[in-house]
């Protein structure tokens, strides 16, 4: 959504509306998630009232999605694609390949036995 | 020789203070383990890498003593624009003001 977008573009990798959404969606969940946690202690407390832990399940519910980190997803650092992501090198797996062959992800080398 | 349990709850409980933990002997939930979470946002935020300092950042630094900055991808951009202007098929002017007619109705 438009009002969790920074006013100034502040992405330095490759950039398409996905990736900038995503990134959004990061800050807004980073923004949002102290107000989240106390929410979710709210809830689970079994020694609070029964009515103020279910006011905190609406208010919970209530949160604006962009906030919550399941909307979060791993992209492509070079091509913004949603699949095929390798976490530890942030890159999709046809991207991953192309580096590692040209020798520009350290430690990473073609298998051959 | 069976101990009874209001001594074991005694004994719990002194545990607890000592050690400085929650006496908590009917296990209700209190929620203490979402406090004890860590948060996960700023390593979650971290995932993309920022936007470092371009040429056109240094312009501006240097725009107020007279330099200028060699900025070719920029010039040739601007170059490509303008010999498509020449040509009549660059992009059509911008509307001005904001248009009386909403799209999103």
């Amino acid at each position: 959504m438009s009002m969790f977008r920074s006013k100034k573009f502040d992405l330095g990798c490759f950039a398409n509306v996905k990736t900038i959404r995503d990134h959004s969606k990061r800050k807004a969940f980073e923004a949002f998630e102290p107000e989240r946690q106390a929410l979710r202690y709210v809830i689970r407390n079994t020694t609070l009232p029964a009515r103020t832990r279910a006011i905190a399940q609406l208010q919970l519910a209530g949160t604006h999605c962009y906030t919550r980190s399941t909307q979060i997803r791993n992209r492509c650092l070079m091509g913004g694609k949603g699949r095929g992501i390798l976490r530890d090198f942030k890159l999709s797996r046809f991207n991953f390949r192309l580096q590692a062959l040209a020798g520009n992800i350290p430690g990473v080398k073609k298998a051959s036995w | 020789m069976a101990v009874p349990r209001a001594r074991l709850l005694e004994l719990m409980k002194a545990q607890c203070q000592l050690f400085s933990t929650t006496f908590n002997p009917e296990r209700v939930r209190t929620g203490n383990k979402i406090l004890r979470q860590r948060l996960r946002g700023p390593a979650l935020a971290a995932y993309y890498p920022r936007k470092g300092p371009d040429l056109l950042d240094l312009q501006r630094e240097v725009d107020d003593l007279g330099l200028l900055v060699d900025n070719d991808e920029a010039d040739d951009r601007l170059e490509h624009i303008a010999a498509l202007k020449l040509r009549g098929k660059s992009a059509p002017k911008k509307k001005k003001g904001p248009s009386t007619e909403s799209k999103h109705k």
